[in-house]
């Protein structure tokens, strides 16, 4: 049993024009993966299709043995973190503090318990100084940090982030670097989709590349 | 006619408001019924991409049929099917649903007429009619940004279900409470695109200003002229027939 299981899978947006075949692929949750390719090749499609944001046209996407066709989204939202390739599409509240708290609000937790895990978050990813800022005009970088912090709130075991490094610079970079080791540390598995190579040799371990929705390669370091 | 997408978009403009006007003055059902089918005749001689309007427009289509049976039951009249003395449907009131349910044949498919033009030049053709630039370049540019949206009310419903939150089993009070919050994103998303957009078209010179000189020049050809009388002649024709 592997954690995310790929079986046959065929995937089109619009009928007739296909971005997978008979895609294959098993991922395991103690592995840190990189999946690379160049741009429209189809890495975006397959991280959707392993959260359950996508299913198949055909074949079938296990995730925990489960077949993603039959699991709510909520369902695996707690379980798998998913980082938008633009962080943008993920925000909803007003301000930093918000962002990182309604969701606690609308499920009825306690004012306190929220303050509490709000601010643990908060120092995590030195966004202190922003709480009363809005999502949406904050810098590239800070947008990428909130974004992975929020997503971090449900405390899910497996993170898919799509293209976590554009736009930021080296500094930070190697900022959100160290917090990765911290959550692979922490037990979190994870895929990385980029085309920053230098980035993810630092951190993976097995690096499957993909170019017009086929695999060229894929090999563990 | 071969070539209709030569056909000025103010002479699509004026069979649209003649369609519409007929359809809403109109109150013979036989009458109706006629205008409905020259609205859809009038749709596909334009190559409007009707299967598609009709994928778009199936939820309101039942929305449509139960307005028209509520307006069946409240209708007064000669029963057809009644349950227990309590008249279910009525003469009057079926009369009353179909009418409804022309005229919003009627008006769908008139409309489907002026996408058959592209945005460009119905604003040319606006202007032309003296209606203010701005006011023309803001209303093609809202129909332009439409189908956007939708997407980003798709998108923004996933991220918030992958938040962990259940939308369909969640109590009212909060419910209200998450709607606020999914409408956050699409607004501010759609003034910062307005922004960028506003900023993008004034490097390249543009302002709304209303006295500009146009490369796009509108003329009606005499195709022009007999359509737009003929589709007012027979629209008098229709409205004396109807109140004679
Ligand atoms: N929403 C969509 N509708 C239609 N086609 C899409 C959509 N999203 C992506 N595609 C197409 O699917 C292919 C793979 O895209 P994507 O997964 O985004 O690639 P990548 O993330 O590697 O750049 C591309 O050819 C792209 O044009
Ligand atoms: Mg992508």
């Amino acid at each position: 049993m592997h954690y995310i299981e790929i079986r046959d899978v065929d995937f089109e947006y619009e009928k007739g024009k296909s971005v997978f075949q008979n895609l294959s692929l098993n991922i395991d949750k103690n592995e840190t993966i990189a999946l690379m390719g160049p741009n429209g090749s189809g890495k975006t499609t397959l991280g959707k299709l392993m959260a359950g944001i996508l299913k198949p046209t055909k074949g079938q996407v296990n995730v925990f043995s489960r077949d993603t066709r039959g699991i709510p989204l909520h369902e695996i939202g707690l379980r798998i973190g998913y980082l938008f390739q633009n962080p943008e599409k993920q925000f909803f509240a007003n301000t930093v503090y918000d962002e990182l708290g309604f969701v606690m609000k609308i499920k009825g937790y306690d004012e306190e318990y929220i303050k509490e895990k709000v601010e643990e978050k908060l120092e995590l990813f030195q966004l202190k100084g922003l709480v009363n800022h809005s999502p949406f005009l904050l810098s590239q970088g800070e947008k990428q940090r909130l974004a992975i912090a929020a997503v971090l709130m449900n405390e899910p075991e497996y993170l898919i982030l799509d293209e976590p490094t554009t736009g930021l610079d080296k500094k930070r970079k190697d900022m959100l670097l160290n917090l990765l080791f911290m959550l692979k540390n922490q037990g979190i598995g994870m895929t990385i989709i980029s085309h920053d190579r230098r980035f993810v040799e630092r951190i993976c371990s097995r690096f499957i590349y993909i170019s017009r929705g086929e695999i060229q390669y894929d090999e563990r370091a | 006619m071969t070539r209709e997408h030569n056909l000025d978009p103010r002479t699509k403009l004026v069979i649209v408001l003649c369609l519409s006007t007929l359809g809403i003055a109109v109150n013979n059902l036989a009458l109706l019924s006629a205008i409905a089918l020259l609205s859809y005749v009038a749709a596909s001689l334009f190559r409007a991409n009707l299967k598609r309007t009709f994928r778009k427009i199936k939820s309101l289509i039942y929305m449509l049929l139960f307005i028209a049976l509520v307006q069946s039951i409240f209708t007064r009249g000669e029963p057809l099917l009644s349950a227990g003395g309590f008249a279910i449907l009525t003469v009057n009131g079926v009369e009353r649903a179909l009418q409804f349910i022309l005229r919003m044949a009627i008006v769908i498919f008139s409309a489907t007429i002026i996408g058959t033009s592209s945005s460009r030049s119905i604003i040319q053709g606006l202007v032309q009619w003296k209606l203010p630039y701005d006011i023309a370049f803001m209303a093609a540019l809202g129909i332009r940004f439409l189908p956007m949206l939708r997407e980003e009310i798709r998108d923004s419903l996933v991220a918030i279900q992958l938040r962990g939150i259940d939308i369909k089993n969640i109590p009212i009070k909060e419910r209200i409470s998450l709607y606020s919050y999914l409408f956050n994103p699409l607004l501010v998303g759609t003034l910062l695109k307005a922004e960028r957009l506003s900023i993008a078209m004034e490097m390249r010179g543009f302002r709304a200003y209303d006295k500009r000189t146009s490369y796009l020049v509108l003329k009606f050809t005499k195709l022009d002229y007999l359509i737009m009388f003929f589709s007012i002649a027979i629209t008098a024709v229709f409205l004396i027939i109807s109140y004679m």
